[in-house]
This record gives structure tokens, sequence and C-alpha cells, in this order.
């Protein structure tokens, strides 16, 4: 194990009295300065009608504030070479920033200032729903994103995850700027902000830098974060299909509800799902269906992870004449993961491969943050990087297959593609 | 302060005619392999198109001592990741590893180089695969939109062609088509060899020579194409299809990037639609939202979105800018909008400040990328492919030399109202949404 690997003795993780949490760590020959995190609210809090409101709102965050606008914000930002962006998902508006390492401060504070004091101006409200209204208008002629959002709202049901983060046409359209600055003043606040910083500065600094704006954040008017509804998985399969005119290329999406990510079972599931959709060449089912049948170009499998329920899904983009086919080979894929145990062989090159891409994880000030995120996030404590490889070795192809075996059915398979109408 | 591309490189050149580049990092233990052969679609004849792609692909189907297996085990196995490009210009290939396996990586690269094996039964499945990955791309507007400008802005030059190849082409193209290119161009005197990362520079050069040494160069035969004719003036296309939002795409002409007017260049692309990224590999780069165009077209609702792309190539290329359009909007309404910013460029200078702003960002950027071994290896090889390495590791200066009565003068040459292609996609069909 590379002696470099950040653990609890060389990363800074500060916590501070208003909820806010620092994590930062050291990569000193950087010139630059990488920063993310995550805080409340995320698109989980919209009500049924009002689908996209999160979203929306952290959109207009970043149009301009009482003190700047709009120009004078990004000339700030794009004037120093940083960067700066906020988006919103299930349970979280996440952020990031990068700038040369003198700059950390200005770029840092700019954050704060469009998180705390935006200006919600009605111009930039119709501007940016018209570009939210123009970005679902071209998510809904793309076939990989309705059979993805077609997914969802097979799997999830009723359950909030259902619904796609940028709201709906019709929803977005009905939203009125009040509403943005209300749900801005219930739901923004410090409690629950984690932050994960690396770059070519000392992680003190980066403390003195935070603590000197979220760190003495308050507000008294933060709701808490709504609780997740319990999620029932469908009984039985679901096969639907979009038809989109004049595409060449049908999306498909297959996939169950994937494990808890704070659990052995991910732990176990994450190394048997390389093995199924992503080892080398995207594994088992990349053999099969790229490099056997040659039927796509794109065939991958793909784990959640996530708090609340997720997917453990496979995508693939295939000729609509091959769609069926597809299908039948990607079912015998899966039926053969869950009834033979994985080969030694197998199990061995994810191992290594695992292994041997930790420090490639770290080669990056943006890797680095986002693993302390994840950290952060799921509680997998400091010194997460060191046990990991005792984790990865502790699999076995027995527990693969027993894991396998509670997930995947192809009697319960949500089905889902995007493309030319069926026959 | 600026980053020192020069620090710790080691360039040799095998008698084979192998160009060699090394770059010494030791900030973790990883090497980044990258060999470049000069062969893109630009070298490719009509009927022909797509064949240097469709090679990089079988270049992962096997050779006599490696199966395609054995390629996607040597490099997955540890950890690596591996990856090839095929470019109008090049085709490259590298992979990321931890530096222990370096060898194993020299090792089949050089292989590979001449004894891939073109499996019949290999070549009938990667046909369909390449179809499905360019039917992949047809989903897209903005692709059918951007082949159908890319056409109409070169007359004969290849860089007319999709690198994808056209349909009827990987219908066609035989088993012994894809051979003979890959003899032709595989070989050590048209291909540069770069390695960044934790590497003892003399040792390397010892198991490059050893690996790559012995492998001959034959006579390269190679279809360098002709000089392109200026844009046809008031050259306009207009496709239609289903959806709702438009989109519109200008192409002006724009020169070889080892021209002294391409940093120039550069700096009108920063200034009118945002600073383009060196760097191959998510390091991140800059907003373009105090553009002209973004400034003049979105923050006034004339697009959603605008975005340029400043090709660097061999041969003069096209600079090419990209708005996508509300579902109400109007193509030609944001046309005039981007014409009135071109005269605003082409009849007076720009100040100081703006240049200097522009190579701020230039500054940033290179800093940013280069915190990742794999760029660094990128860097070596994909400015040595059009000009040389200098061109990148001198990037910096030469943007700073740039004086703001140089960029007028560049932006008059290129940017006129008469030479350049217009294409507009218009979305017809209004479909119900989800």
């Amino acid at each position: 194990m590379n002696s470099s690997m950040p653990d609890s003795s060389t990363i800074l993780r500060e916590t501070w009295s208003n909820g806010t949490t620092l994590l930062a760590y050291p990569n000193l020959t950087s010139p630059a300065v990488y920063f993310t995190g995550y805080m409340q609210p995320g698109a989980i809090e919209d009500a049924d009608e009002f689908h996209g409101l999160a979203s929306f709102t952290t959109d207009m965050l970043i149009t301009g504030t009482k003190r700047l606008n709009f120009q004078q914000l990004h000339d700030k930002i794009e004037s120093i070479g940083a960067s700066l962006s906020l988006g919103t998902g299930h349970l979280s508006t996440t952020f990031s920033g990068q700038c040369l390492r003198e700059d950390l401060e200005t770029v840092w504070n700019l954050l704060v200032e469009v998180i705390q004091q935006p200006a919600f101006a009605e111009k930039q409200f119709k501007r940016v729903r018209n570009q939210i209204l123009t970005g679902i208008a071209i998510q809904n002629q793309d076939t990989g994103a309705v059979a993805s959002q077609a997914f969802n709202r097979a799997l999830y049901g009723s359950h909030p995850h259902a619904h796609p983060d940028i709201g709906y046409a019709q929803s977005v359209a009905g939203l009125r700027l009040e509403q943005l600055e209300s749900f801005h003043a219930d739901h923004y606040g410090p409690n629950g902000l984690v932050l994960a910083v690396c770059g070519g500065i000392a992680p003190e600094v980066a403390s003195e830098i935070f603590s000197r704006t979220i760190g003495s954040w308050q507000t008294n008017t933060q709701a808490p974060p709504r609780t997740l509804p319990p999620f029932t998985p469908p009984e039985s399969s679901i096969r639907s299909h979009v038809a989109l005119q004049e595409k060449n290329q049908s999306d498909l999406v297959i996939g169950v509800p994937a494990p808890k990510t704070l659990s052995r079972d991910y732990e176990v599931c994450s190394i048997g799902n390389s093995i199924l959709g992503k080892y080398g060449m995207m594994g088992r089912i990349g053999k099969v269906v790229r490099e056997k049948a040659g039927l796509a170009y794109e065939v991958s499998s793909h784990l959640g992870a996530g708090i609340g329920p997720t997917a453990w899904k496979i995508v693939a983009g295939v000729n609509p004449d091959n769609l069926e086919k597809a299908i039948s080979l990607l079912k015998q894929e899966i039926l053969r993961f869950y009834t033979e145990p994985v080969t030694q062989q197998e199990l061995q090159d994810v191992k290594t491969q695992a292994l041997g891409r930790l420090p490639l994880s770290i080669e990056t000030n943006a890797g680095i943050a986002s693993i302390l995120v994840s950290i952060e996030r799921y509680g997998y404590g400091l010194d997460h990087l060191r046990q990991l490889p005792a984790i990865i070795e502790s699999v076995t192809a027995e527990e693969i297959l027993a894991a396998a075996q509670r997930y995947w059915n192809v009697d319960k398979l949500v089905i889902t593609s995007a493309g030319k109408a069926l026959e | 302060m600026p980053i020192n591309l020069n620090q710790n490189l080691h360039q040799a050149q095998l008698k084979n005619g192998l160009r060699v580049m090394l770059k010494e990092i030791h900030t973790a233990p990883v090497t980044s392999t990258w060999i470049w052969y000069g062969i893109g679609s630009r070298n490719e004849l009509p009927g022909k198109t797509g064949l240097s792609h469709w090679v990089e692909h079988m270049q992962f189907k096997g050779t006599r001592k490696y199966t395609g297996d054995d390629i996607d085990n040597l490099v997955s196995r540890v950890g690596g990741y591996a990856n090839a490009f095929t470019s109008p210009d090049w085709t490259t290939y590298f992979e990321t590893m931890p530096s222990a396996h370096l060898h194993a990586t020299l090792e089949l690269e050089a292989d590979r180089m001449v004894n891939s094996l073109f499996d019949p039964l290999d070549v009938e499945t990667e046909r369909t695969v390449i179809i499905s990955e360019r039917e992949g791309s047809e989903n897209y507007p903005e692709f059918r939109l951007d082949e159908a400008v890319q056409r109409r802005s070169f007359q004969a030059h290849p860089y007319r062609n999709e690198v994808l190849g056209s349909k009827e082409d990987l219908i066609s193209i035989s088993r012994d088509d894809l051979f003979q290119h890959y003899r032709n161009y595989y070989q050590p005197a048209n291909a540069i060899l770069c390695v960044a990362g934790d590497i003892s520079p003399q040792a390397l050069l010892e198991d490059i020579e050893n690996l790559f040494g012995g492998i001959p160069s034959a006579p390269l035969i190679k279809n360098i194409p002709g000089s392109e004719k200026a844009l046809t003036p008031g050259d306009r296309l207009e496709l239609e299809g289903p959806g709702e939002a438009h989109y519109l795409e200008i192409a002006w002409r724009c020169p070889a990037a080892s021209d002294p007017n391409f940093f120039a260049y550069s700096i009108i692309e920063s200034l009118l639609s945002g600073p383009s990224s060196l760097n191959m590999f998510g390091s991140g780069g800059i907003s373009n939202r105090t553009s002209r165009l973004y400034q003049a077209l979105v923050e006034e609702d004339y697009a959603a979105s605008v975005f340029g792309d400043l090709s660097a190539n061999i041969d003069p290329g096209v600079y090419k800018v990209f708005a996508t359009i509300q579902p109400e909007g109007d193509p030609w309404a944001a046309l005039k909008i981007i014409d009135d910013q071109i005269r605003r460029i082409t009849s007076s200078e720009l100040s100081v400040g703006e240049i200097e702003r522009a190579i701020k960002q230039a500054s940033a950027l290179f800093a940013y990328g280069s915190d990742n071994i794999t760029n660094q290896g990128f860097w070596m090889g994909y400015a040595s492919s059009f000009a040389d390495y200098q061109w990148v590791a001198e990037y910096l200066t030469r943007l700073g030399s740039v004086t703001p009565s140089q960029v007028l003068k560049v932006a008059q040459k290129y940017l006129q109202a008469d030479q350049r292609v217009v294409g507009v996609y218009r979305a017809t069909k209004p479909q119900e949404g989800l």
C-alpha cells in the first residue's frame, strides 16, 4: 500500500457547532485547489406538483447575488480562470470549485455569497426557466435519458426517486419566483453541509478560510431534511418501451434494486458488478454482447450508491432490430450470474484491478476530494482507503453468488427501452 | 508560477525513426504510456472512410502473442486503464498503470505495432460494433448537423469526413483494406512513443531500444491531401427532424495549429466563445458566461447555450460556434446576433486586459491538468502530432506575445461574413413530453 494514502493521520476533519464539516488533504506540489461537497436540500423536498423546484432554485443561485449581478459574478470567477458549479441530486445539493491556490479564498467566498445571498432576479428567473425547459425538451428526445427515466418510473413507482431531479416541463413551467425564494429560505443552511478540499494549500490554512465563512453561518429557518419514505420494489417483471421518431439506435436499461451502500452486500456486489459488466471491456456482458455478438458499442453494468434506494442496472445502446436479441443475451448472462459462482480467475482479476486502481484514484485533487466526500457521506471513516484492500481481498465467490441471488431474478427485472417503435 | 513543461523532459529517436519522449514525474507510483501514429481520417481516400478508426478497434483484438483477453487483462488486472482515440490527424493508444508494470505495456505496444492478426471473424464483429457506435451518434441532432457542416466546410480535403466513416464505407470495407492500412501506417518511422510518470529515463530508453529498435520501418505511402479552397460565400444548409430545440452551427476557416496566427485565433476563441482546455482527462474547465457570444445570445434570450471549438490540426481546419436555440426561438435571429459580434471583433482592437485575461485562464487550465500524469503523457504526443512539443510547452508564452493589432488582423482575415458555413437544425414535429 502506498504510504501516502490519505488516512486519519493526514486528513484534517473538523466539525463546527452549526453542523458543518470540513475534510482537507494537502497536495502541496499542486498549484491548484479543488473543493467539493454537499448540503441540504435535494429534489426529495419537491412536492408532487412542483417537481424541479429544488433544482431550479439551485440553478438560480449562480445567476447573481444581492451584491453582484450575473456579469459581475461570473467576471470575478472567469477572469481568474476559476470554476464554480452547483447542482441538485435526489438528496442534496452539490457544489464544486477549482482555482489556482492563491485564489482559493476569493472563489470560496463567492460560493458562500451565492449560497447565502442569491439575488433571485426576475429577469434571470425567466431565462433559467427557459434554459431548463429547453434542457427537458432535449432530454425528451434522447433515447438514453428517456429509457433511464422510464426505468426510474417503473422501479421506484410511488417513491420520490421515480421523478427526474430537473422536473417535468409542465411542473417547471408552473413554478413562480416566490416559490424559489421561499424554498431557499426554508431549506438552505449550514446544518449537514460537508466540504472536502484538496490541493496546494495546507489543511490548517483551508480551515481558517472556511471557518470564517461557513463555520460562522447561523440560520434559524433551515428545515430538517424530509425523511425518505419506504421503498417497495416491483413484485414482478416490468417491460416498457418509449417510441421516439427517427432514431437509429435504441437505448436499453435492465435492472433491479441495489443493496444498501453501507453494507457488506454492497462491498460484495461491487466486486460482482465488475465481473458482470465493468472489468476490462465491460466484463461478461461486454464480452457476450459486444465482443462476440457485435450488437452494441456501449454495454455495461452499474451498481448505484447513495442514501436510500438505488438501482443495479445494465445499460446498452443497440440497433433497433437487435433489441430483443440483446435483451435475451443479457437475461442469459444475468441468470448465469446468480446461478453459477464466478470463477476464481474472474475474482482474482477484479480484485487485483480494484487494488491496483487505488493509487490512480488519488492521482488528482478532484479524485481525492471526491473520495473524502464519499467517506463522510457514507460514514466509511477516515481510514477507509487503508481498510479497503482487506475488504476487497475478503470477498469470496460464494458470497457473490449468494448476494447475486438476493438481488437478481430474471422473473423480476425492470426492462425499459427507448427508440424506434416496436413492431 | 507557470508550469514548466520542459522540466525533466528527455527526447530521443531510434535508428528506425521512432521518436521517443520521456517525462520524469515522481508525484505518484504511476506511469502513462502513449503511442501516437501519424494516421487519421486526414489520410483516408474516398470510399475508404473510417479505416483508421476501425484499425484502432482491431488493435484490441489480438496478436500472435496476445489474445484480445490478454490485452484486456494486461491493463485491467493491475488496476490500470487504457483506451485509444482516432482523430483526423492521428491515432493514439494509452495505458496508465502502476509504474511497476510499465515494461509490460511497452511489450504490448511493440508487439501490436507489427503483429496484430486482423482475424476475419473479428473484423465482421467489429463492423457491426462500429456501425452501432455511429448509429448511437446519429441519434443526436447535434451530430447530424455537425457532420453536414463539416462536409460543407471542406470540398475535397478529407477533414470533410467523419472519423467514424460513412455507413456505406463501413459496410463495404474489407479485411484486406484494414490490414493494408495497418501494415502501411503502423511502423516506427510514423510513430511517437511518450511515457510520463514515475520512470528512470536512461533505463527506460534502453528498454525501449530493446523492444522497438528491431522493428524495421518500410517506405511509408502516405496520402497527403492538397490544400482546401476557401469556403463558399454565403453557404447555408438546413436540416429538419423531430424534437423541440433547434441548433445553429457556424464554421469559419482557421489556420493550421503550427501557423503563428493560431495563437491570436485562440485569443479570439477565448473572447468570443470561452477558453478551450487542452486537457484530455477530466481536470475541469472554465465556464464561458462572460464570453461575448454568451452575453449576446444567452443573456439576451436568443439561445439557451453556446460554445465554440477551435480545432488544432495539421492543415487549416475550422473554428465552430454551436448554439442551442429554445423551442420558441429562431436560429436565424441568433445568427444576426452572432454577426454583430463578429463585426465588432473585426472592426476594433481588443484591450491588453482582455488578452491578459485569456492568458490567465489558459494558465489556470494548464495548472488543473498538470496534476494528472495521463494528461502530461497526452500533451507530449498531442502537440507533436500536428506541430512539436514546444507548441504546448510554450503555449502560454506565445499567447503572451500576441498583440491587439495581431488579433484584429487575424479576425479580419478569417472571420469574414462571406467566408463561413452556416447550418441550422430545425425541430419540426414537436412531440408530447414525458
